[in-house]
C-alpha cells in the first residue's frame, strides 16, 4: 500500500508541474492567435443590417469581458483564478463562468465517447482473442483485416460515411444533430430515453467503431506474444484444461490494453472534435471551435486545460492501476 | 431483480422508441391539427442554442427570439429608400415630427405580459435606459453625437414620446428609437438600478464625471447582458417553454395583443451550428420557413424536390465588391482599376459564385441596383456600365502606363504585376468568385492569385492593417444613405465621422485600409470630398440626399474605389404543407424575423 501511495504523491507532483506548464504555454499561444473578433463582429452586425455606431457599441459591451491589462497581469489573474477553479469568463456566453459552459458541454462529450469507447473495447478484446486463437482460419484473417481497415479509416471520415448511410439515404437517424426531440418532454420515460438514444447513435457508433481496430489488434498482438511463452507451453504439458490456459493468456494479454484504455479515457474530452461537428452534437469538441471561431479567449484556454488535466489524470490512473492489476509492478 | 426488471423493460421500450421515433419526420406526420400545432423554423440571429443560456434579449447567447419572445417597439421594413417605415410592435402606432426632432409612441392598448400584466409607457423607459449601455444611434452615451435623445417623456400609461437633441440631428432618429427592445420593468429594474437617467445625464457631459459615468454605464451594460431574469416574461406571441442543445420550443402567449390571429400553438427553432444543417432540415421539409442561406447549386435542387418547399426572393441591402488598397501601386492608379472592371465578367462571377443568392451588378454606384434605380432614376443608366470589354481595358492600363511583355501586362517598370485577392477561407462563394476572376485576368494577361486567410477575424484584421492589395468588401449595406456610403467613404477609406464633425486620417492611419484620395476629380462635378458628403447624408432633407447621392453614386463609378460584383438577393424557403399565408416575393417582410409574420396575423394554419 505505501507503494502505491508513494508512487501517487509522485504522480500527482509531477502532474501539477504538467498542468502548470501545459497551462502557462496554452495562455500564451490562445491569446497571441492572430485576429481581431471585435472587427469581425462589428462587420458582421454591420453586414446584417446592424447600425454601424450601434453595432460598435454593443460589441465594445459584449466583448467586455475580455481581461484587459497586461499579458503579464493577466496571466498572474489567470494563475490566480486556476488556484480556486476560477477559468474566467466566457465572452461568447456574454458573462458565463468559462466552468459552467464546460461543465454543460461536457456531459454530452463524456457519456457518448465513454460508451463508444467501452463498447469497442469489449467486443475489439473479445474479437482480438478470437483473430489471435483462431489466426490461420478465415475468420481470423476477416477479422484482423477489418480491424486493420477501421484503425487506418479517419474518425472524420468514418462519420461523414455513417451520417450519409444512415442519416441521409436510409433517414434512420437524426442527420442534423442535437441531443433530443424538443417536442418530447424530458423526463424517465421510454420516449425521452428513446430520443436521446436515437441522437447519441451515430456519434457513438463512430467513436466505437474509430477505435474497435485498434483493440482488435492490439489483443490478437497481445494474445499471439502470450501464447509463446514458456508458462503456458508448461501449462499445456502438465494437461491443463484449456478453459483454464485461455484465462492465464487472457489475464497475461490483456495487461497492456489496459494502460491503452486508461490513457484512450484521458482522451475522453480531446477526441469528440471532428465527429461533434459532423454529427451536430454539442459537447466539448463544438464548443471548442466555436471558442476558437470567435475567439473565446478563456473559454479556449478553459477547454485546453480541461483536456490537458484529463489526459494527466489518465496518465496516473494508468499507472496505478497497472500497480494494482500486475504484482511484478508492485514487485 | 424488481428494480433490475423495470429499468431493463424501460430500456427496452425505449429502444424501442429510439427505432420507431418520428423525430427525424416533418411534423406533418402527427395529422393535421398537429402539423398547424407547432411551427418549425430556425433563429438566423442564433447559430448554436445554447440550453444554459438566459432568456435575455441582449444576451448573445440568449433564449429571447427576436419577433417571437424577445420584442422591439416597432419592426423596421427596410424600405428601400426611405428608413423610418416601420411594422408595429409593441407601439401601436408612431407620430414622428416634420422635422425629426421627437417621436411619439402610441403602446399597444390590450397588450400583455406573460403572465398577466400590461405593458406600460414605464417598461418603454426602461427599456431605453438599458439601450443606452447597449448600442443605439438614438440612445448614445457619446456627448454630442449625431442623433441622440435628449429626452424621454412618459405621457401616459400608454404614450411616450422622445426628443431628439437638435444640435446634431439626423433624419434616421425615429428609426434609431423604434428599433428598440423593450424588457418588463419588473425583473429588469433592480438590475438596472435607480439612478440611472442621472448617470445617462452625467455620461452626455464632458469632465471626469461625464468619463466616470460613462463608465459605469459600460459595466452596466455587462451586467445586462450576463443578467438571467429567472423566467421568460414575454410581451410577443410567444414564451419559451423549455430548450435543449437541439432547439427551443415556445409556446403561445395567450396574452399578446394579437393572440387570436397567431396561428400555430408552438414553435420550435431548431439548432444549427453551419448551413448545411439548415440544408438537411429543408430538404427533409422540416422548416415551415427558413430565413436566407447561402444553398450551392446541387442542395438548391433537392430542397426544391422536397414537397411543399418554394424558392422566395427578395431585396438584400447588401452588395459584394473588390475593394483595392490603394495605398499599394498600381491600384493609387485609377486607370488600373477601371482596366481591371473593364476585364472582370462580373455575369460569370455571378454564375459561378452564387448563382441563387445574386445578381450581377449593371454598374458600380456604390449603391445595391433595386435601391440604385430609386435614388438615381434615369441618372442610372448615365453612369459607365463597365461592360467587359478587353480593348477598353488595354488602352486604360496603357493610360496607367503599364507595358504588355508578350501576352502579359506588367509594371511601368516592367517589373511583373500580380494581382493578390484575398478571402476568408469558408466563405465558399467568395473564393469561388475570386477563383473565377484570377482565370479571367490570367487569361487577359494580368496574372493573378487568390490567398485564402484562416478565419473571418484574421481576413478583417489583417485588412485593417493593409496587408492585402485587393479583398471582398460588404457595400450598398442600406437603406439608409448614410450607411449606404459609409462603406465606401466612412473610417475604411479615413474619414472619421464624429459628433458631426468630418476628418480624414491618412492611408495607413486610424483604420484606413482603402486609402483613397481625400478629394477627387469628378467629370461633371469638379473637386468632390466623398467622405464630407457622406456626412451630410445623415442630416438633410430627402430631396438634398437624392442630389448627394447622385453625386456620391457618380463619383464612387469614376473614381473605382471598389468595383461592384454582384447583389446578395435575400433567397428564402417557405413549405407550404402544413401553413400558409407566407410573404410572396418582394415583401419587405422577408427582411424581418419570421415571428413578425406570425405575430402580424399573416401565417395561417393550413386546414
Amino acid at each position: 500500500m505505501t507503494v502505491v501511495l508513494k508512487k501517487l504523491a509522485g504522480h500527482l507532483a509531477r502532474g501539477l508541474v504538467m498542468i502548470l506548464v501545459v497551462a502557462t504555454i496554452s495562455f500564451f499561444i490562445v491569446r497571441n492567435i492572430p485576429g481581431d473578433p471585435m472587427k469581425a463582429a462589428l462587420e458582421m452586425k454591420v453586414a446584417a443590417g446592424a447600425d454601424p455606431v450601434a453595432a460598435a457599441q454593443e460589441v465594445k459591451v459584449i466583448y467586455g469581458f475580455q481581461p484587459t491589462g497586461s499579458m503579464w497581469s493577466q496571466y498572474v489573474d489567470y494563475l490566480a483564478g486556476l488556484a480556486t477553479f476560477d477559468l474566467g469568463t466566457s465572452t461568447l456566453h456574454a458573462g458565463q463562468p468559462v466552468t459552467e459552459v464546460l461543465t454543460e458541454s461536457a456531459k454530452w462529450t463524456v457519456l457518448p465517447v465513454l460508451l463508444g469507447i467501452l463498447m469497442s473495447f469489449l467486443v475489439g478484446v473479445i474479437l482480438g482473442v478470437y483473430a489471435a486463437l483462431r489466426r490461420s482460419s478465415k475468420l481470423g484473417d476477416i477479422l484482423a483485416i477489418s480491424g486493420s481497415l477501421l484503425h487506418g479509416v479517419p474518425q472524420y471520415v468514418l462519420g461523414l460515411l455513417l451520417a450519409a448511410i444512415f442519416a441521409t439515404s436510409l433517414g434512420w437517424f437524426p442527420s442534423e444533430g442535437g441531443v433530443a426531440d424538443i417536442l418530447i418532454e424530458p423526463g424517465f420515460t421510454p420516449e425521452y430515453i428513446g430520443t436521446l438514444i436515437r441522437h447519441a447513435a451515430l456519434p457513438v457508433l463512430t467513436y466505437a467503431l474509430a477505435s474497435y481496430g485498434g483493440w482488435v489488434l492490439a489483443m490478437k498482438s497481445s494474445v499471439v506474444t502470450v501464447l509463446g511463452d514458456d508458462f503456458i507451453l508448461a501449462s499445456e504439458l502438465r494437461g491443463m484444461k484449456r478453459s483454464i490456459i485461455f484465462r492465464y493468456v487472457a489475464r497475461n494479454a490483456i495487461l497492456p490494453l489496459f494502460t491503452i484504455l486508461a490513457l484512450s479515457l484521458g482522451l475522453l474530452f480531446a477526441g469528440a472534435v471532428f465527429i461533434e461537428r459532423i454529427f451536430n452534437y454539442p459537447g466539448l469538441g463544438l464548443k471548442l471551435i466555436d471558442s476558437v471561431t470567435n475567439r473565446d479567449y478563456a473559454l479556449m484556454s478553459g477547454a485546453f486545460l480541461l483536456i490537458t488535466v484529463a489526459i494527466v489524470v489518465a496518465n496516473i490512473l494508468a499507472d496505478l492501476l497497472y500497480t494494482v492489476i500486475d504484482p511484478r509492478v508492485r514487485q | 431483480m424488481k428494480r433490475l426488471a423495470a429499468v431493463v423493460a424501460l430500456l427496452g421500450m425505449a429502444a424501442v422508441s429510439a427505432c420507431s421515433s418520428t423525430d427525424n419526420k416533418p411534423a406533418a406526420t402527427g395529422g393535421a391539427a398537429a402539423a398547424a400545432a407547432v411551427y418549425t423554423t430556425v433563429d438566423g440571429n442564433k447559430p448554436g442554442i445554447d440550453p444554459a443560456g438566459p432568456a435575455n434579449p441582449f444576451a448573445p447567447k440568449g433564449n429571447s427570439f427576436s419577433g417571437y419572445n424577445a420584442m422591439k417597439l416597432a419592426w423596421v421594413k427596410n424600405h428601400l429608400t426611405d428608413p423610418n417605415q416601420f411594422y408595429p410592435g409593441i407601439a401601436e402606432s408612431w407620430e414622428i415630427a416634420t422635422d425629426n426632432s421627437s417621436v411619439t409612441i402610441k403602446l399597444q392598448p390590450n397588450n400583455k405580459w406573460s403572465d398577466g400584466s400590461p405593458v406600460t409607457a414605464e417598461d418603454v423607459k426602461l427599456s431605453i435606459a438599458i439601450a443606452y449601455t447597449q448600442g443605439n444611434t438614438a440612445f448614445t452615451q457619446v456627448p454630442g453625437a449625431a442623433g441622440s435623445a435628449s429626452e424621454v417623456t412618459v405621457v401616459d400609461d400608454k404614450t411616450i414620446k422622445v426628443t431628439q437633441d437638435m444640435a446634431n440631428p439626423v433624419t434616421t432618429f425615429a428609426r434609431g428609437v423604434l428599433d428598440t427592445p423593450v424588457v418588463p420593468a419588473k425583473l429588469w429594474s433592480s438590475v438596472v438600478g435607480a439612478d440611472i437617467w442621472d448617470k445617462i445625464k452625467a455620461a452626455r457631459t464632458e469632465g471626469a464625471d461625464a468619463e466616470a459615468a460613462r463608465t459605469y454605464l459600460t459595466e452596466l451594460g455587462k451586467k445586462i447582458i450576463a443578467h438571467n431574469p429567472g423566467q421568460d416574461l414575454s410581451a410577443g406571441p410567444y414564451v419559451l417553454e423549455r430548450v435543449n442543445a437541439s432547439a427551443a420550443l415556445l409556446k403561445k402567449n395567450p396574452h399578446f395583443y394579437n393572440a387570436a390571429n397567431v396561428a400555430p400553438e408552438k414553435v420550435q427553432l431548431l439548432n444549427f451550428t453551419g448551413n448545411e444543417q439548415v440544408w438537411n432540415y429543408l430538404i427533409q421539409g422540416k422548416l415551415d420557413s427558413s430565413p436566407f442561406v447561402a444553398v450551392p447549386a446541387d442542395t438548391m435542387t433537392k430542397i426544391k424536390a422536397t414537397a411543399g418547399n418554394q424558392v422566395i426572393k427578395g431585396y438584400s441591402p447588401v452588395v459584394v465588391g473588390l475593394a483595392f488598397n490603394q495605398s499599394k501601386a498600381p491600384y493609387d492608379n485609377v486607370h488600373v482599376r477601371r482596366g481591371l472592371a473593364y476585364l472582370i465578367n462580373r455575369e460569370e462571377v455571378t454564375q459561378i459564385a452564387s448563382p441563387e443568392g445574386g445578381t450581377a451588378a449593371v454598374t458600380t454606384s456604390g449603391i445595391h441596383q433595386k435601391a440604385a434605380a430609386e435614388w438615381l432614376g434615369a441618372e442610372l443608366g448615365n453612369l459607365e456600365p463597365f461592360a467587359t470589354d478587353v480593348a477598353k481595358a488595354e488602352e486604360e492600363f496603357k493610360a496607367a502606363g503599364l507595358k504588355k511583355s508578350g501576352d502579359k501586362w506588367t509594371l511601368a517598370d516592367g517589373k511583373p504585376w500580380k494581382v493578390s485577392m484575398h478571402a476568408p477561407a469558408g466563405f465558399s462563394d467568395w473564393v469561388a468568385a475570386q477563383e473565377n476572376i484570377k482565370n479571367q485576368l490570367i487569361k487577359a494577361g494580368v496574372d493573378a492569385e487568390v490567398v485564402t486567410t484562416a478565419d473571418f477575424p484574421l481576413y478583417q484584421t489583417e485588412m485593417a492593417e493593409g496587408k492585402y492589395d485587393t479583398g471582398f468588401w460588404l457595400i450598398g449595406l442600406g437603406p439608409a444613405p448614410y450607411n449606404i456610403f459609409q462603406r465606401i467613404y466612412g473610417a475604411a477609406n479615413g474619414w472619421a465621422n464624429i459628433g458631426g464633425k468630418v476628418t480624414h486620417n491618412a492611408p495607413g492611419k486610424n483604420g484606413n485600409w482603402m486609402g483613397s484620395k481625400e478629394e477627387v476629380e469628378v467629370e461633371g462635378l469638379g473637386k468632390v470630398n466623398p467622405g464630407e458628403l457622406t456626412a451630410k447624408l445623415n442630416a438633410v432633407s430627402p430631396e438634398e440626399q437624392k442630389a448627394l447621392m447622385l453625386q456620391l453614386a457618380k463619383t464612387a463609378n469614376a473614381d473605382l474605389p471598389v468595383i461592384q460584383l454582384w447583389d446578395y438577393v435575400n433567397t428564402q424557403f417557405q413549405n407550404t404543407t402544413r401553413f400558409t399565408g407566407f410573404p410572396a416575393d418582394d415583401s419587405d417582410l422577408l427582411r424581418l424575423p419570421h415571428g413578425v409574420w406570425i405575430q402580424l396575423g399573416l401565417v395561417k394554419a393550413k386546414s
